[in-house]
């Protein structure tokens, strides 16, 4: 029996030349990945079986997304990509609330503050010019935009929790004066929003010395000029500083409800309660 | 209106789940009057003040404020007449005049420097800078300074956890003058928790037994 290998030499030539070329870096990096596993296997760093498990998910998850992505670029709807970015936010709500699943509402927090932030932040943007409106520019700096929204919305919950936890004498000192409950968690917020913003503002001065973030070096990479690239890096900067600071204070005032009722009582249970 | 009681409280109990904390306690304390409130470790003393200030919720029981239940009143404007001082006096970041006006800016309020100056006075501190970091001041002082910070609202009573339980001997001492210039000085109500008896005995004109709810004067 003689197997016809111009099958399947014509379905590679049916790939465009790009992704020809991606998919060989591919299989290179896939060694790469070989010898990874070999040093973790020989060290016993237990990371194998998640290496190639997140190899196999995460390539399908992405070349998926990737090809959504076409299609909503060929769309060239301004509704879509806003309609995209709020799945985006949704999911990043939803992400939130599932690492800090031992902290009650925080869904019902992360929700409205993850669209408002970063949604209201990209719409500006979109109307001042700052952002062409068109797929390739809208969905990955409102991905970017979303993803450091939800890591500023994560610290925000947690430390104002841990924080009612563990200085509970303090925060109902503060009540005790006839503070607000905002005003009895305010320094906590105001720490938390720093203390997220703090690896952005560390490469925010560092840039182009230290580092070359993400956006600016894809964009070099897909031929921009430097340039270009920089001026683009420092406006995401911008955007993501904007829509951190409104979900930080957004979120924290929602989520004050799931702390104190409405007598202004403290209602996190102390942290040896169970 | 002279003999209005500014804190009543009617059979009041705390349960914890199964567990009864107290019942059926009662308590007056009328304008200018000082009242001791003693008992056990654990019997529930500084929970009685949280329940006055209505920063906990009693299990069942009535708590009237100025002739007010305290249901009625909103809780911020509550605890500005009554205002609790913890058993371990907590500083906020900042100088000492930020935690003396912490209070009262946070109702919209001013205070200018000297009549801060007379508050450290009445509490003896006047060595005190008011640009001097709060952290780091010593246990009596930090105490002291609550009893200023609660001083500057113009209270109609003070409710004092414990104010001298957490200080060495001359630290109590210290607190324990001060206290007896506010009582005799400021014409509000106090009460005093406290499980030292003898101490209760020093300050107040009433004292109040919680295991068995009795009063001796």
């Amino acid at each position: 029996m003689q197997f016809d290998f111009t099958f399947i030499q014509t379905m590679w030539d049916s790939i465009p030349t790009e992704i020809q070329v991606a998919l060989g870096r591919y299989a290179v990096a896939l060694v790469l990945l070989v010898a990874l596993l070999i040093i973790t296997k020989w060290q016993h760093i237990r990371i194998g079986n998640r290496l190639i498990i997140g190899t196999v998910r995460g390539t399908i998850q992405i070349i998926l997304m990737g090809m959504i992505l076409v299609y909503i670029f060929n769309l060239s709807n301004i509704f879509v990509m806003f309609g995209v970015l709020t799945f985006m936010a949704i999911f990043a709500a939803h992400t939130t609330a599932s690492n800090l699943n031992k902290i009650p509402g925080v869904f019902r927090a992360s929700l409205p503050s993850l669209i408002v932030g970063p949604i209201t932040v990209m719409a500006i943007s979109v109307l001042l010019g700052v952002v062409e409106p068109v797929g390739e520019y809208v969905i990955p700096m409102g991905g970017m935009v979303i993803g450091n929204a939800m890591t500023i919305a994560t610290l925000v919950i947690d430390r104002m929790w841990s924080n009612a936890q563990k200085q509970r004498n303090l925060i109902e000192t503060a009540l005790a004066l006839g503070a607000s409950s905002f005003q009895a968690v305010e320094e906590t917020i105001r720490e938390s929003i720093e203390s997220g913003l703090l690896p952005n503002l560390n490469r925010y001065a560092s840039l182009g010395i230290v580092s070359i973030p993400g956006l600016m070096s894809g964009m070099i990479i897909g031929g921009a000029n430097p340039v270009v690239a920089a001026l683009f890096q420092v406006v995401v900067f911008i955007m993501i500083f904007l829509s951190a600071v409104i979900v930080g204070l957004v979120i924290s005032r929602i989520f004050l409800r799931e702390m104190f009722n409405d007598r202004l009582q403290l209602t996190v249970p102390p942290t040896n309660s169970k | 209106m002279s003999n209005l009681h500014i804190i009543e409280l009617s059979n009041v109990a705390m349960h914890f789940g199964d567990k009864i904390l107290f019942e059926n306690f009662n308590l007056v304390i009328n304008q200018n009057e000082v009242v001791g409130l003693t008992g056990y470790s654990g019997s529930g003393k500084s929970t009685i003040l949280r329940i006055i200030v209505d920063l906990i919720t009693p299990s069942s029981g009535d708590i009237t404020i100025l002739g007010k239940s305290t249901a009625d009143w909103d809780p911020r404007s509550l605890r500005r007449t009554l205002i609790l001082v913890p058993q371990e006096s907590q500083m906020f970041t900042g100088t000492v005049r930020d935690n003396l006006v912490w209070g009262l800016i946070r109702q919209g309020e001013s205070i200018d420097d000297d009549a801060l100056n007379e508050i450290l006075h009445e509490v003896k501190l006047d060595y005190m800078n008011l640009d001097d970091d709060a952290c780091n001041l010593s246990g009596g002082e930090k105490q002291r300074i609550a009893i200023a910070r609660a001083l500057v609202m113009n209270p109609k009573a003070l409710l004092l956890d414990e104010p001298t339980s957490a200080l060495d001997e001359k630290s109590a001492l210290a607190v324990e003058s001060v206290l007896n210039d506010v009582i005799q000085k400021r014409q509000i109500g106090i009460l005093i928790v406290t499980h030292n008896k003898e101490q209760a005995h020093r300050f107040t004109s009433r004292i109040i037994e919680l295991e068995n709810n009795q009063e001796s004067n």
